[in-house]
Parts: C-alpha cells; structure tokens; sequence
C-alpha cells in the first residue's frame, strides 16, 4: 500500500499494516526531518524492521540531497538476514509499483570473510551490518571510516548497546595474551630483519613517511572523509611519531620493553585497582616507558604491520590487542580503570592473573557515531526505561517514544507470583535465596506450570550458579521427578555445543506433543538471541531477578563512574539492568500478534513500583493490580483461563480494524486519533 | 438459548475472575473480549453449513476418548472423565437421531496405550453400555495419540469411499506418548481422506493443531461445560464430502414392522439377528420384527446393516430426518439495529430486540433476534414464520 506519512510518500509492502507501524513511522519522519537522533520502543514482532525500512527509503528518495545513506546495525547474524530479507520484499514492491529499475543498492556484512568492499560501500544506499562494523574500534576503522556524513544510522535490538560499547573499548590481558604476544614480537623482529637484508628501501620508505606523520589521515579527518576513530585521538594527528619508536627495531625493542612491564604487573598475589594516569606514572618510574610513545603504539604498529606486508592480521592479535592498548590507556585519563586480579573470583586458588582495562563510559565508543552522523535511531523491543539510555551514551535525542502493541485479544498474560501456597514469600534475593522453602516453592510452581501449559516452557534462573544449586536440590527433593512425569527437561550450559544440541532436542519435544523445559540463564545464549514463537514458549517463568553479579570490581568501578559522571545511583542502574534483562527473557515468548504466551515472574520483588515501572509499557500496561503477589494456586488458575481463552479460534478478520488495518481503515479520522495515542512521548 | 452451566458451589469453583466479564472495555473496542469473537466465530458456522453443499450421509466415525490421569482433573464437575462420557452418551444419541445411516466407534487411550471399547457399529445402545461401564474404570498414565489413531486408522481405511471417514479426539492431557513419529502418521491419515478433528480439555497442542490442520479437522479447546456441549454438538452434523469422494447408488432395504398376531398358529416367536452376537441376553425371542427384504432375516431395531445379506436397512423417518441437512434453511441477513425500521420485537420470542444486530428471514422478511436465529438454524431447521403463512394461506 502507498501511505502518505507527514506529506511523504512511503511505499509499503504489505496489504495491511499495524497502527503502531505507522505511528512508529510518523515519529521516525519526525526525527529525520529534525535531523536529531532518536530512541525508540516498540514490541518485538509488530513490523519494527520493515517499517524503519520503508520509511527510510522513502525519505532517500524524495530528499535525495538530506539523507543519502542508511546504514542498518543489528547484532546477529540470523537478524542481519532477516533485514534483508525485507528489505529484497520492500524493493520488488518498489519495482511493481513504480515500474521504474530499481536503482537502489543495498549491500549486507554478514561476515567477516567479506571485509574488502571499500569501492562498493561508498556507493550503495543501504548497508546493513553488525554493531561491532560500526563501534568496535578495531573494525569500523576498516569499514565504516568512509561513510557520509549525512547517513541515518539505526541500532535495531540496542538495549544492549552500552555494554557492547564497553566491551569494544575494554581490553583483557591473560598470560597467555602475553605469551602470544611474546611470540609475534619475536615473528616481527625475524621479519625485519629478513626485509633489512633484502629490501632495506622499503624500510627507509617508512620512516621518512612517519616523520612526516600522520598528515594524511589529519586532512581526511579535517576534510571530513573519515569517521574518526575512538581509538586514534585527534592530538595525535597533528604530531609526528615520535623518534624512539620510528625505526622498526627501536618499535619492536620497544614494545619487548613494554611487555615485559605488563609481565612484571602480572606477577602479583594481591588485588591492584589503578587510574590510567597512575599506571602511565609507574610504567615511566618502573622501564622509562613515556606516554608519547605509548599513544602512537597501535598506528605505529599497524604501519609496520603494512610495511611487512603481512597478509594474516588474525596471527598478530595477541600484539594488536596490546598496542591497542597503550594506546587507550595513555590517551583516556578518564572512563577508564585497570583491575589487576591474580585469581577469579570463583577459583581462588588457581593463580591466573588478569589485566582488565576496562571502559566504563559506553559514550566513547559511541561518540564518533553521534558527531558524525545525522541521524542515529536506537531502537528495540526493550528500551525502558527510555530516558537512561541519552544519559548513559551522552547524547541528546529530539524523540523519545514508546509504542503499545496494539492486540485484537490480549495476547500476553504477565503474572507476578510473589507467594507460595504456604505463604512463604518467593524471592531470589540474596538473603532467602538458600532458603529451603523458597527453592520447594520456586520447584512447586515449575511442577504445577509444567501440568497445564501445553508444549514448551522456558525458565530463566538468574545466573548458572544459583540455576545449579536449585537444581541439585529439586533433584534430592524429588521435583525433578514429578516434573519429567509432565514433560522433558532441557538445560542451557555454558558450553555453546551443548546448548545447541539442548535447544534442538527442546524444539524437537514440543513439536511432537512430548512436551519439554528448558532451563536457562538471563544474559546467557538463549535470553537474548533465541525467539520461542508460538508452541516453542507459552509460557516463560523468571526464577528472580536478575540482578548482575554486584561483587565483581568491574561493576563497582562502573557503578562509581556512573554515580560520579552522571548522576545515575548505583541502584538506579542495576535495577534498570536487571529489569531489562527481565523483560528481554520474558519477551522471547511473544514474537507476534498471533502468538499468545504467559509471562511469569516469579520474584516479589517485582511487585513493586520501582521494577514494574521499569518494564517496557507494552507489558506493564497488562499488569494489572489483580496480578501482582499471587500465590501459586492462584497462578495455576489464571493461566488455565488464558490458556483456554487463547485456544480459541483467532482469524485475520477477527483483528482487521483494531490491531491490522487496511488502508481505508487507516485513513479513518477516529483511527487517526487512535493511532496518535500508540505513541508515548517521554 | 445455552442454559448457564451448571455452577459448583462458588467454594469449589477455583479463582474465577467473574468481574472482569462485566468490566467495560475503557480503551474503546480496543481490546475486543474473547467472547465477543467466540459468537463471531458462532454466527460463522451457522453460516458455514448454509451453502449448497454435498454432505457425507454416511459416517464412519471414531471417537477417540482420553482416559489418562488428566482426565481425574476436576475442572469439569465432578471430574473431565465422567463429564465427558455423560456428554458423549448424549452425543451418542443425538448422532444417530440426526445421522441415522451412519455408524460409530469409540476407542479409549491410557497407559500409553490404546484400545477399543467398541467397535464400530449402528446402535447406539451398545455404545451407551459401554460407556457407562467405563465411568468407574481408573485413569492412569499417559495417552498415545499415536496409537489411538493408528487403531481407528486400521479399521477406517476398509470403509468403501463414498462414506466418510472421520476420527474426532477428546484430548485431555497436553502430552503424548508415542511410539513412532506421529508426523508419518498424520502424512498417512491424509492420503487416506481420514479427517481428524481435536476438542481439547485443556489448552492448544501444537501437534493436535498440526494434526487437524493436515487432515481437514477442526481444533477447539473448551471453556466450561457449556461450550464442551456446543462443540460436541458440532460433530453431529455431518461434514461436507470432499469433492473427490466417490459417488455411489447404495441399495437400501425399507422394511416393514410385522406383528404376527397371536391369533396365528403359525407364528413363532424367534431370534433378532443382531441379538445372535451379543451376550448380554436382553429380550431374547419376540414376535414381531423387521425383517429384511431380501433375506427374510429378521431384526427388532433399525438401523441396521443386515447380517445375512450386507443390506442396509432403514426406516423411511429416519432418511427424512437427515433431510434438513441437504436442504438447509438459508442464512438470515444481518442488519445493524439502528438501521432495522418496524417494530422492535423478535417474530419468535416475542421479545424486544437488544442486540446489537438483527436477523432477517430472506423469504418471510421476518425479523428475529441473536437467539432465535441461532435456535432456527440449529435446531427448528425452518423458519417459524414461513410455515405460519404456509399453514394460513
């Protein structure tokens, strides 16, 4: 169908379309006109993907001059396909209806194996690709650095986004790192010696052009060809790599000085927590190491690196990854923190030291984005609440907004079961969480879901070690028996074979009426990248909440940063954290409007304002007071009647006109009306 | 037109949500009930059966009954077993009265097994017995879909093709225990035309959907014990034929009831054949009889297929009694009630007309409410009013 949204022309693929597809667009024009950034949330499986498409591509067309590329980031692999998979519906409908050649190159990264398209992405309209193309330093340089400035970047699934942004800037060193690291210092030195002795000009070459410096990438930058990179300050530029590290064997004398630094730090029985300007001024006392120097490490390597002409990049990550470092840590004073620890947490007793250089403010990574480009969206199903997200990445958006998912019959049931039917409350905080009636009460509601839900049950438990401990212990007390009378059970490991071949097998049962559970973790695998539409999940119970593990120093040194930079409460943030991870467990279940499925949280604590109102609006507005703090029983009861309600017959025709909308029905002034209330403006 | 079911004593009846029936919807016709699209889906199937269709008269149908431990459940008063053979015993009955050429089997499943209860056969007083027999048996275990279709499977497939050849699963539990893929099977039931309907007792089972979807059945899981009934009731009527069903002329005999007067010497009172075979003793000689044209053996009730000859015997009353089935009453029209001019009253009930829509007989031009209109299509079979002016004219 043709839609007229705010004066533009959009061309819509499909004979029907949800309303909150079109006020999701409405506010997409919006942001695009105001050439701002915008966040937005809308329920997973009510068209998010094809709507951002063919809005944008609208936009392309009629303001050719304004918006000249879209560039489309979602996280997986399986995701990425699925884009353009709407992408190829959305341009055949452009060629039907238009009758015109489609003149509009799209261009789709899926692996890395396709890296060298540098000519191609220039020129194409659409580039669809993974996050870490665009934030992980490393990549985006190859990559993304030569993307126009007037491009509309969307994160599709971003409520992730911070944590993808730090881990792209944190860098971890093992003794093994080093001992890697060793050996391609070793490759280096052997290889300039052999090039010295054969071709000692193209040495010579090199060093007359880093005296010269890095005026080539400063005018590219100056010039704004290139997206700058986090990595790559902009001081630098302006200067000449400085004489102790230009000729090749003084690089690589160098960084054997350097590691032997970090070998040294290694070697330590006790936990260091330092800033990075306290690290510059022990490496400076310890090996005479300047920060001039350590600031030109990465580009000074990667130089070498060319000059070599060495064709296998991934061989040398371990030496990467450690000038890369230097790098970050002697250009950021702040943001950062390095943790030496010589042993895990959980394993106090084996000795394996560990560097964390860890990032602390997802804004750097994401920085280079929002200056550069227009329009940045951020986008997914679970962004509540809305407004953390501008804080914690530092930008400011011109719209904010949540959408409701519009439901012909109410297709999710979130129940909060906060009691068992001894009364005792149910809850995965840290004091109960040993308690023997709690872990009976969680297993007495698996068994009793696990009799009357049809086909797949999902539970999440909070982290692999609380799920095995209350999993040991439903064994001894025999639920586990009871509930394999009802259907098989499945459980997520950490090991990613086994996972897989769990989930298979898991599909397998519900498919052919055996039944089956499957027992995973929040953050793991399963939680954020598997979809259980239909029988695959209906029902999805959360054993907790799922708090992150509040005693690792990396968190603490976050949650400091958090409070000092930007006024955000430690408890604020792990509330907000754990509620997004809440809502993206139990949001595997829905994956549409034809689905149906019971969300449960089986936590009091969720009762509460401060969580419930942290849950996505298209959830909590089917909370109602009736279902806060049930009892098992009770619980069992109500899913009973939504099941069967669900179990009735649904057809197209039933929703046509409420939730599904011709274009007639579309242009309706009361549907209008409605369809302006879908959009919640934070 | 549906009685309110009969409720338990409030005690019993779990944590029923009756308030949120009443609630009005504040977001407008956002969120449209459950019920609202059940009497959509009500209104369609009346309609559904009013086309000109060709309807199977001759039934071969399976009644697959589960028997496991979720049929102990007491969600049904006084639990889903003896709820369901007491509706299937009615259901029995209203099968043959409406399908009287036809026949029925039952086959129950627990344990992981499946076994017949009775064979597949006309009379519906065998079934009955049956069944209420089968009311004190224990429910253990699981069921086999597998193998409960695969029994009736056996069985049906020797039907001849102008019959048709149905299996209709009363499926309580939400799991199954199956021997082999169940897929294969459902592959096999379709090439067979077997079409195999599900009413669920508890929630939707994906291979249940699978199943019915494959074999041209219908799914509905119940609410209560009334929409049990309703959609028990359903499977009475007989189902369209599929076009590819074969078509063939069937001798029939009509026989006569003879009473031999006891005046006559020669009389003797002798054997019903169909009273050879069961040994439940029962009215053992009598005088009277049917007995069959072409054979002269002799039987007390009708339906029936002769033993000696393989005729088909029926009685003309019971040809005519699934006679409305060929020629349905056609659909009323639906007006909204803002648009209906005349009076305000219902031709049948005499009611007032509340509904947010009214009916319209398309010959009389009669108008009728919600109710009345379904009480004509489901069980008058002819519009009161027409006959009204035929009787005066």
């Amino acid at each position: 169908m043709k839609l007229n949204i705010d004066g533009l022309l959009v061309y819509f693929p499909y004979d029907y379309i949800y309303p909150e597809q079109y006020s999701y667009m409405l506010e997409l024009k919006r942001t695009l006109d105001a050439k701002g950034h915008g966040v937005l949330e809308m329920p997973s499986g009510t068209g998010k993907t094809i709507s951002l498409l063919s809005l944008i591509v609208a936009y392309q067309r009629t303001y050719p001059l304004e918006v000249t590329k879209l560039i489309y980031c979602s996280r997986t692999v399986p995701e990425i396909e699925k884009v353009i998979e709407e992408l190829r519906k959305l341009m055949e409908f452009y060629t039907k209806e238009t009758g015109e050649k489609n003149n509009f190159l799209a261009l789709a990264l899926s692996s890395r194996k396709n890296l060298c398209i540098h000519p191609e992405i220039l020129h194409a309209n659409i580039v669809v690709y993974s996050y870490h193309y665009l934030l992980d330093p490393k990549i985006a340089d190859l990559v993304s650095k030569e993307l126009a400035k007037k491009s509309v970047v969307v994160f599709d699934e971003a409520h992730n986004i911070d944590n993808v942004c730090i881990d792209s800037m944190s860098v971890n060193i093992t003794r093994r790192t080093l001992d890697r690291c060793q050996t391609n210092v070793e490759t280096l030195q052997n290889t300039i010696q052999r090039i010295k002795e054969t071709d000692a000009a193209k040495l010579r070459e090199e060093y007359r052009r880093l005296v010269e410096g890095l005026k080539e990438a400063n005018v590219a930058r100056e010039t704004d060809i290139y997206l700058s990179n986090p990595v790559l300050p902009d001081e630098i530029l302006q200067e000449a790599v400085p004489g102790s590290i230009r000729t090749a064997e003084h690089f690589v004398g160098f960084l054997k000085r350097f590691l032997e630094y970090l070998k040294a730090r290694l070697r330590i029985h006790h936990v260091v927590q330092e800033s990075s300007p306290q690290f510059l001024k022990d490496i400076y006392e310890k090996v005479c190491i300047d920060r001039k120097p350590l600031r030109f490490c990465a580009e000074r390597l990667r130089s070498l690196l060319r000059t070599l002409e060495i064709a296998d990049i991934a061989d040398f990550s371990a030496v990467t990854l450690i000038s890369n470092f230097a790098t970050l840590v002697s250009t950021y004073s702040k943001g950062f923190t390095i943790i030496i620890e010589p042993f895990e947490d959980k394993t106090p007793t084996i000795v394996n030291p560990v560097l964390h250089f860890s990032c602390m403010d997802p804004s750097i990574a994401i920085k280079p984005v929002f200056e550069r480009f227009q329009s940045v969206i951020i986008t997914s199903g679970t962004l509540s609440p809305l407004d953390i997200y501008p804080r914690i990445l530092d930008f400011r958006p011109v719209t904010m907004a949540s959408f409701t998912m519009t439901l012909a019959r109410t297709c999710l049931c979130p129940l909060i079961v906060g009691r068992g039917n001894d009364q005792v409350a149910m809850s995965s905080k840290f004091e109960t969480r040993e308690d023997f009636a709690v872990i009976r009460n969680y297993g007495n509601l698996l068994l009793e879901m696990s009799a009357i839900v049809p086909d797949g049950i999902v539970a999440f438990f909070t982290s692999y070690v609380y799920m095995e401990n209350i999993v040991a212990s439903w064994y001894e007390q025999g639920i586990l028996e009871n509930i394999q009378r009802n259907k098989l059970i499945f459980i997520e490991t950490q090991d990613a074979a086994e996972t897989s071949m769990a989930l298979e097998k898991y599909q397998e049962a519900c498919e052919n009426g055996r039944g089956a559970i499957l027992l995973s973790v929040a953050r793991g695998k399963v939680s954020e990248g598997i979809d259980f539409v239909h029988h695959f999940g209906r029902a999805v119970i959360m054993f907790g909440v799922p708090y992150v593990y509040t005693q690792s120093r990396i968190l603490k040194a976050r949650l400091e940063y958090l409070r000092d930079q930007f006024q955000i409460r430690e408890n604020d943030f792990l509330t907000f954290d754990a509620m997004r991870h809440a809502a993206q467990c139990v949001g595997r279940a829905i994956r549409g409007k034809t689905d149906y499925g019971l969300m449960i949280f089986a936590d009091k604590r969720y009762a509460r304002a401060d969580k419930r109102g942290k849950l996505p609006r298209w959830i909590q507005e089917h909370i109602t007071d009736g279902s806060l703090n049930l009892t098992i029983d009770e619980t069992v009861q109500l899913s009973k009647h939504f099941l069967r309600q669900m179990a009735q017959p649904f057809r197209r025709e039933d929703q046509l006109g409420l939730s599904l909308l011709t274009l007639e029905q579309l242009q309706s002034e009361e549907m209008l009306q409605k369809i302006s209330q879908i959009a919640q403006q934070v | 037109m549906d009685e309110e079911p009969e409720r338990a004593k409030r005690w019993e009846g779990g944590y029923e949500r009756t308030w949120e029936v009443l609630k009005e919807d504040e977001s407008g016709s956002l969120r449209a009930t459950v019920e609202d699209i059940l009497f959509q889906a009500k209104r369609k199937r009346v309609f559904e059966s009013h086309g000109q269709v060709r309807l199977g008269m001759m039934r071969h149908l399976y009644v697959v009954i589960d028997s496991s431990r979720t049929m102990e459940d007491q969600d049904l008063k006084p639990n889903r077993l003896t709820s369901t053979l007491k509706l299937m015993e009615y259901f029995v009955e209203e099968y043959f009265d409406q399908n009287p050429i036809s026949q029925i089997g039952i086959i129950t499943t627990k344990n992981k097994r499946a076994e017949k209860l009775t064979d597949l056969a006309g009379n519906p007083k065998k079934h009955i017995a049956a069944m209420k027999k089968a009311v004190n048996s224990m429910c253990v275990g699981e069921p086999s879909l597998y193998n409960a279709l695969n029994i009736a499977m056996q069985t049906l497939k020797h039907m001849p093709g102008h019959t048709s050849r149905e299996i209709l699963v009363i499926f309580s539990s939400l799991t199954t225990c199956d021997p082999a893929n169940i897929y294969d099977l459902i592959k096999t039931l379709k090439a067979l035309k077997i079409r195999v309907s599900v009413i669920g007792l508890s929630a939707e089972v994906r291979v249940c959907t699978v199943l019915t979807r494959e074999t041209g059945g219908n799914y509905n899981v119940i609410l209560d014990e009334s929409h049990f009934k309703e959609l028990l009731m359903y499977h009475v009527k007989p189902p369209p034929a599929s076009s590819s069903s074969e078509c063939s002329l069937i001798r029939m005999g009509f026989p006569q009831h003879i009473i031999a007067s006891l005046s006559d010497q020669d009389a003797k009172p002798s054997f019903s054949m169909s009273h050879l075979e069961s040994s439940d003793g029962g009215p053992g000689l009598t005088l009277g009889g049917y007995y069959c044209p072409q054979c002269r053996a002799k039987y007390t009730e009708l339906p029936v297929e002769c033993k000696v000859c393989g005729l088909t015997l029926v009685s003309a009353p019971h040809l005519a009694r699934s006679f409305h089935h060929l020629f349905p009453l056609d659909a009323f029209q639906e007006h909204p009630l803002e648009e209906h001019k005349g009076d305000r009253f219902c031709q049948a009930c005499q009611g007032e007309l509340k509904d947010k829509s009214v009916f319209t007989c398309p010959a009389c031009s009669s108008v009728f409410c919600t109710d009345c209109d379904l009480f004509i299509h489901d069980t008058l079979h002819c519009c009161p009013s027409c006959i009204h002016r035929q009787g005066t004219s």
